[in-house]
């Protein structure tokens, strides 16, 4: 008798972000007067909104930005928050759903590129924490780069729980939780049922590894410059 | 001791592990309760992905995989590419074997568990939560320059005497330093390579060094004129070069100046680093805060100068800090004994040109030396460089006679051929009160030497070696002495932390025991009342059965 878990059987849950802190990341990217302001953070969506506003404040003066810059930041922040928001009135899909969760980013002179799974429906997952081991485990020793693996997995999560409430949205008309689960943004969930079968190993084949290892790359100040050159090609 | 099941055609001996004897309960072939009651997620039938079967396979990987290779330590970015999961459920299995003692039980411990997990019972806890750190703190680094990414290594030297556990900085060589180090005791290495030591001699070339044009030869001023060149080298090889002074200035050395203007602008200026550099011309922004963080008290500042922005007089509160600190008492013996000379001087005319130092009513408020990372010695030179030289020689005369008087072999090198009585009347009066003393010793000196003003001056030349030998050796006595005493305080310090810790995990364990007695206590009760109930049961039962067997049921069913 192989029910496929008990996927339908937990009640809805308000939307949120599927970790143990509730934290919204927040990506900035303003431009103004040919100065450019590109930041990655997270944010606590339960701090009132005045304290945006003195957020934009204190960065733009640690920072010696423009005046400018203060309306804008606040703007944007605000914009994010409140879509968050718009989101939180709604139930969310609670059944189990492991995604694959990849790493690229680069951060002063470190280079990481990752690949894992990550159970959205596991509301005790930290990416904080994995942030934290990971850079233990590499040893790597810019104290930027953790926390911004933790906003990069953030995001990703973030991603996924927004756009599948907007699936579960648009096919209200269908019923059963089975159906939801093959008709799910694709390729993003993982057959649940194919991998954790029954007489199949979840340890994964040898020659498999490299694709799930993490790599970390330390660049040299030419590189750093050559690749951000090509970002700012890229983004304009 | 546990010993793997291997194939015996894959191994043809056992292989010994070593796993913690609290966690003897783990079994290859079955889950123990520990498990399945820290790892619910595995047990409940919640999801196809999580199973006692995959749990099984993850715990049997992980173990395997660290035992082969039992001396290094497991990470678990290492496992994680390996199995299929989510990887905070994975995480959840690593930590549990690993506080277990299942993995990484021989490994190496890193030095970063930063967080405080509580351990499971018997676990090495005390190795692990009484942790002392020394050296720089994890996440700062110790460099040579600010702004340079090399870290820097102190030399060993060996003061592992207090005996606690040493925490070693993830990745790299820990920068061990013995207590009570001073900042120029470390580095002050680094401050003189910056300047060049001569080839040939080994000193110092502070002004002017000459290179050697096919190398990397360095000889002094002194050595090319006297035409040391070192071997096979002529005179035309060499290329003078001024270093100058701005080597000295660089990054890193602080000036007691520097370090006083610092302070008052941050009195000043408090968070505003732009002002603040600007105040102290020669150190960037960066430098103004590195500086400010090694302080001793340099977080006091930060904090307290928004505080006292608006308080009248920033050097009062420099001084106040100032004499908090125990290595300033000797500062202020300093300071008194300059106070008495200055009155002295005025009473007898000693030298004769004693008229153009200050008048004694005028007291004067020497400028704070808030800097309490310089050594002693240090300080001393540099008060003594603030004063006139008639002050310094009044003062070096005096304290040269407070020294004296501990001892009497520096007396009887400095006044060879006074009577020893006068000498047997001093010594004992200075043991309890050393100012007293030194007022009337300083001007008992002063009397014998006006009066052998002519014969001591012909003595002076001789022995003139020995007393400056003498002076230091004393005084070095004394510092030493002093630091001894104040490294036998914190020995004692140290020792009374150590019995509270230890008191209050004794207590810890007690209320433990307690509680679990109480459990005891409640279980056995639980324990009899159902003892009660299965009595009452097997009672009704028997009623049942014997009604039945009245009424001459001759079948019935049980």
């Amino acid at each position: 008798m192989k029910l496929p878990a008990t996927s339908s059987s937990k009640a809805p849950v308000k939307f949120r972000m599927p970790t143990e802190d509730n934290l919204v990341p927040i990506r900035l990217d303003i431009e103004t007067e040919g100065q450019r302001y590109k930041d990655a953070f997270t944010w606590n969506p339960s701090d009132p909104d005045s304290e945006v506003v003195v957020f934009a404040k204190r960065t733009v003066r640690d920072l010696k930005l423009p005046p400018q810059f203060i309306t804008q930041i606040a703007q944007s922040i605000q914009t994010q928050l409140t879509e968050f928001r718009s989101y939180e009135g709604q139930d969310m899909y609670t059944a189990e759903k492991i995604v694959p969760i990849k790493l690229d980013l680069r951060v002063n002179h470190t280079l990481i590129k990752d690949h894992f799974l990550w159970d959205l429906n596991n509301y005790e997952s930290d990416p904080e924490e994995f942030a934290r081991t990971f850079c233990n485990d590499m040893g790597i020793e810019d104290p930027e780069v953790g926390p911004a693996v933790a906003f990069a997995i953030r995001e990703q999560l973030y991603e996924s729980v927004a756009s599948a409430r907007e699936i579960k949205i648009s096919k209200k008309g269908r019923r059963g939780a089975e159906h939801a689960i093959s008709s799910k943004g694709g390729g993003n969930a993982l057959d649940l049922m194919k991998l954790f079968r029954y007489n199949s190993s979840v340890v994964r084949k040898r020659k498999e590894w490299y694709v799930y290892e993490p790599i970390v790359d330390i660049l040299s100040n030419e590189e750093v410059d050559a690749l951000e050159a090509r970002e700012d090609r890229n983004t304009r | 001791m546990e010993m793997p099941q291997y194939d015996p055609n894959t191994k043809p001996e056992f292989e010994l592990y070593t796993i913690p004897s609290h966690s003897s309960w783990f079994r290859w072939d079955d889950i123990h309760e520990t498990e399945r009651t820290a790892l619910k997620e595995f047990f409940d039938g919640s999801s196809i992905s999580r199973t006692p079967k995959i749990y099984k396979e993850y715990r049997d990987f992980m173990i395997n995989k660290y035992r082969e290779e039992p001396s290094r330590r497991l990470t678990f970015t290492q496992v994680r590419k390996s199995l299929v999961g989510d990887v905070s459920l994975l995480h959840k299995v690593f930590r549990l074997l690993d506080e277990w003692g299942l993995i990484n039980f021989g490994a190496v411990s890193r030095g970063d568990d930063s967080d405080n997990r509580d351990s499971s019972l018997g676990d090495t806890e005390l190795k692990n939560q009484v942790k002392i750190e020394e050296g720089a703190p994890n996440g700062v680094r110790v460099v040579a320059l600010p702004n340079s990414l090399k870290p820097i290594s102190v030399p060993n030297s060996g003061a592992d005497g207090s005996g606690n556990g040493k925490v070693v900085v993830a990745g790299e060589t820990g920068v061990k330093l013995p207590p009570l180090t001073s900042y120029l005791d470390v580095f002050g290495d680094l401050v003189k390579l910056k300047g060049f030591k001569c080839g040939s001699c080994g000193e110092q070339c502070n002004s002017g060094c000459y290179e050697y044009s096919k190398g990397s030869f360095v000889i002094c001023e002194k050595c090319f004129k006297n035409g040391n060149y070192g071997e096979d080298k002529s005179k035309d090889d060499f290329r003078f070069s001024d270093l100058g002074g701005n080597s000295l200035t660089h990054g890193a050395t602080w000036t007691e100046a520097e370090t006083l203007l610092l302070l008052e602008s941050v009195m000043r200026h408090g968070d505003n680093w732009e002002l603040v550099a600007q105040n102290v011309p020669t150190k960037s922004k960066l430098d103004c805060i590195s500086k400010l963080i090694e302080l001793p008290f340099g977080e006091f500042m930060m904090g307290s100068a928004h505080e006292m922005n608006s308080s009248s007089c920033p050097t009062g509160s420099l001084n106040s800090l100032k004499e908090g600190q125990s290595a300033s008492s000797e500062n202020q013996n300093d300071v008194k004994m300059e106070d008495q000379v200055h009155d002295q001087m005025n009473e007898s005319e000693q030298n004769g040109d004693a008229a153009t130092e200050e008048p004694p009513a005028k007291r004067k408020r020497i400028a704070p030396l808030s800097d309490g990372g310089s050594s002693l010695i240090k300080q001393v030179a540099h008060i003594s460089t603030m004063v006139g030289p008639h002050v310094t020689a009044a003062a070096a005369e005096a304290a040269v006679a407070a020294l004296c008087n501990e001892s009497s072999y520096p007396r009887e090198i400095f006044d060879g051929d006074e009577d020893y009585l006068a000498n047997g009347l001093l010594s004992p009066t200075m043991v309890s009160d050393p100012e007293r003393a030194l007022q009337v010793d300083a001007s008992k000196m002063e009397e014998n030497q006006s009066e052998t003003q002519d014969a001591s001056s012909e003595k002076n030349d001789v022995p003139l070696n020995l007393r400056i030998r003498t002076a230091t050796a004393t005084a070095l006595g004394a510092a030493a002495a002093n630091a001894k005493l104040l490294a036998d305080q914190e020995d004692r310090e140290i020792e009374h932390l150590v019995a509270i810790i230890i008191e209050t995990q004794m207590k810890k364990l007690h209320s433990k025991i307690n509680y679990f007695d109480d459990l005891e206590l409640i279980m056995e009760k639980e324990y009899n009342e159902m003892m009660q109930l299965k009595e009452c049961l097997v009672e009704e039962r028997i009623d049942v059965l014997e009604r039945a067997l009245k009424t001459g049921v001759s079948k019935w069913r049980s």
